[in-house]
């Protein structure tokens, strides 16, 4: 890839973002012995193009526009995509078609473009879509394929009390069984009763806030958290903890981890990194959009597995029309830079116009 | 089906309320106009002279109600208490029927360790939505919400159970599966067999599940061991409150108007008349299915249920039920 990009900038063109690719996707460097280096220089130049048009070079989707202007150009020279394919070795594979004389298909990576094509088409199936199915539908998917449950959580405690309300009665007309029976009956592990908590919580939403309560509850938190480590349980599974978090305004929860980190010298975040279902649960209530920034931005980089990737659709949908505003701010905030300048960097085609679009200005 | 009812011309909200404040002139209050008026009025009806009350007179009807009610007057010293159950029914039956049962939950909390069966009553024997009517009501009366209030102050398997099921939003469907019912009947009877440490996947269970799933499940229990869940249930010393909640919980969901019938039954004694509840299941069921639950008491009494109010209380307490009785 260093090679590659290094013949391709001495020639003047823009060296895209470096090493987003596996390596058996990151493209050879050419050996063009006839052209002359100008037009070998040049034929480069539309290789690399078409390859991160077709999401060979990391970022997500892929360029639509490019792709199709690559076949018009190349209207019945089939010689230039015989070339194309050689200079791709991650999409097209010499060795495994030569016996039948051809640079075969790497399935992986039809794979993998099944998914970068499909982007577009889960941003806008799920832009359309009543907001409390889309919920509803994350809920079942994360419930029946034994995924991770940040995404449980992350919709249990970022909508307001009447849209997860919603998103319950949606699950009802959809999947014929209420989201806690699911959750109950398939979450057997230790975060199974927060889960259920926090999904079947119908919080005050009211602004009125006890600063005793606050402070109280404040204490409990600290004095759970320091016992944990002598006990066999995990804080997770501290009825306090469950309760506090599954039963309080939102209001009040914040002005209780205010209080904590006083009290503490540190945010509760900190105190629960060795359980990531918990400290999710305190991000997402206390600070949503800083989580949803850290999510956009785990979606970016190089080891992004597809849940990772599949967020950055999900974030945006979802908090489009929500605090789309606060969350551009958390961006600026966390990494210096703005989110429509890392979503313009690390996304393709008709997908980033897309993502664009729904961040707004 | 409702018992009380509404006379064919009903006054103008303008009217009633004008005839209530005449009830409350003079010396003393006209129980039997007070009586007249509200026990006939529907809930949107009652909001109306609720309404024109305060705008007309510049004070809330239930603040006066409660003042000309409250028994406290020398004059009516015999028939106080019988004044002081009078108020609480009447300041019952005027909210509707949301608030009312927010408040009645309300005062549960305060008082969890004995009062728990009323939670439990508000919670499996309304539909998921008048549940959620109820949190709603909780939400604005008190700026809290119900499972906070539940949650603070009962711990253990009780509070576990109480929280399950105050704030679960049930799947309303008929479709029950038997498969599953069959694996949930094993996984309580293993959890009962094990004694009350190990509850949580029984409290799970008992909180999610869709009622038809759940009457599947114990029908299933039953089958598999020839005794009911609730017979099944031991009579322990430790956790007694615990135990005797999950009793009321199954039987709630198995049958509603049963249990209320009981609970009158048990109120209607002649060892002494339990007014509160009595209060409370005429009152909160009256423009519900007290028709239901008052056949179902009749089946296993030997009088009707206005025979038994009409022979347990007295004054205009028991006008008052009677008039939401329908008679």
């Amino acid at each position: 890839m260093q090679q590659f990009l290094a013949q391709a900038s001495s020639n003047g063109a823009a060296s895209p973002r470096a090493s987003a690719s596996p390596v058996h996707l990151r493209p050879q460097p050419k050996r063009e012995k006839e052209a002359p280096p100008a037009a070998a220089a040049a034929m480069a130049d539309e290789h690399q193009e078409l390859t991160r048009a077709f999401s060979g070079m990391g970022g997500l989707g892929v360029d639509e526009t490019a792709l199709v202007s690559a076949l018009g150009r190349w209207r019945r020279q089939p010689e230039k995509r015989t070339q194309f394919r050689r200079s791709f070795p991650g999409f097209f594979s010499l060795s495994a078609g030569a016996a039948a004389g051809i640079e075969r298909c790497e399935d992986e990576f039809v794979r993998h473009l099944e998914a970068e094509f499909s982007r577009l088409k889960d941003a806008a199936v799920l832009w359309a879509m009543h907001p409390w199915e889309r919920d509803a539908r994350w809920a079942h998917h994360v419930l029946h394929r034994a995924h991770p449950p940040p995404v449980l959580v992350e919709v249990a405690c970022t909508r307001a009390a009447d849209d997860l309300l919603g998103a319950r009665r949606a699950y009802h007309a959809l999947y014929h069984r209420s989201i806690e029976e699911d959750v109950a009956y398939l979450v057997k592990d230790a975060n199974a009763n927060l889960l259920l908590g926090l999904v079947t919580a119908y919080r005050y939403e009211g602004q009125h806030v006890s600063e005793e309560l606050a402070k109280e509850e404040a204490k409990a938190l600290a004095a759970a958290v320091k016992s944990a480590p002598a006990t066999t349980k995990l804080l997770v599974q501290n009825e306090q903890v469950v309760r506090v978090l599954a039963t309080r305004s939102k209001p009040q929860l914040r002005a209780t981890f205010k209080i904590y980190k006083e009290l503490q010298g540190k945010p509760l975040e900190e105190d629960l990194a060795g359980e990531p279902c918990l400290q999710e649960a305190v991000k997402c209530l206390d600070a949503p959009a800083n989580y949803f920034a850290e999510v956009i931005s785990a979606a970016f980089k190089d080891d992004a597995d597809k849940q990772a990737k599949a967020a950055l659709t999900r974030v945006v949908v979802s908090r489009a029309e929500a605090d789309m505003d606060e969350i551009k701010d958390a961006c600026a905030k966390q990494h210096g830079s703005k989110l429509v300048d890392a979503v313009a960097k690390n996304t393709h085609g008709l997908y980033r116009d897309a993502l664009l679009a729904m961040i707004g200005k | 089906m409702a018992t009380f009812v509404v006379p064919q011309a009903v006054p103008l909200p303008a009217e009633d309320a004008a005839a209530l404040l005449r009830a409350f002139q003079g010396w003393g209050t006209d129980e039997q106009t007070v009586i007249t008026i509200l026990a006939h009025r529907n809930a949107s009806q009652r909001k109306q002279i609720l309404l024109e009350y305060e705008q007309k007179y510049n004070e809330s009807l239930i603040q006066r109600l409660r003042s000309e009610l409250s028994g406290d007057f020398e004059f009516h010293q015999p028939f106080s208490v019988c004044l002081a159950s009078m108020q609480h029914a009447m300041y019952h039956w005027i909210l509707d029927p949301a608030e009312r049962q927010a408040v009645i939950a309300n005062a549960a909390t305060k008082c969890i360790q004995e009062d728990y069966p009323v939670i439990i009553e508000i919670a499996c024997t309304n539909s998921s939505a008048e549940l959620l009517e109820v949190k709603k009501a909780y939400h604005v009366l008190y700026q809290r919400s119900l499972e906070e209030d539940v949650a603070v102050h009962s711990s253990g398997n009780l509070r576990g159970l109480l929280l399950a099921l105050v704030s679960t939003y049930r799947y309303e469907g008929d479709i029950a599966d038997t498969r599953l019912a069959e694996s949930e009947a094993k996984v309580l009877h293993e959890a009962i067999k094990n004694g009350t440490t190990d509850h949580d996947e029984l409290i799970r269970i008992v909180g999610t599940r869709s009622k038809a799933q759940l009457n599947a499940t114990f029908s299933c229990f039953r089958d598999e061991h020839g005794t009911s869940i609730t017979k099944a249930l031991p009579h322990g010393t430790d956790s007694p409150g615990y135990l005797r909640a999950l009793r009321t919980t199954v039987r709630c969901i198995t049958d509603a108007n049963k249990y209320f019938a009981k609970i009158l039954r048990n109120a209607t004694r002649e060892s002494g008349t339990d007014e509160d509840s009595l209060t409370r299941v005429v009152v909160m069921h009256a423009e519900k299915n007290m028709k239901d639950i008052s056949d179902a008491f009749q089946k296993r009494s030997s009088c009707t249920l206005e025979q038994a109010i009409a022979k347990e209380t007295s004054g205009y307490y028991r006008t008052f039920l009677i008039a939401l009785l329908g008679s």
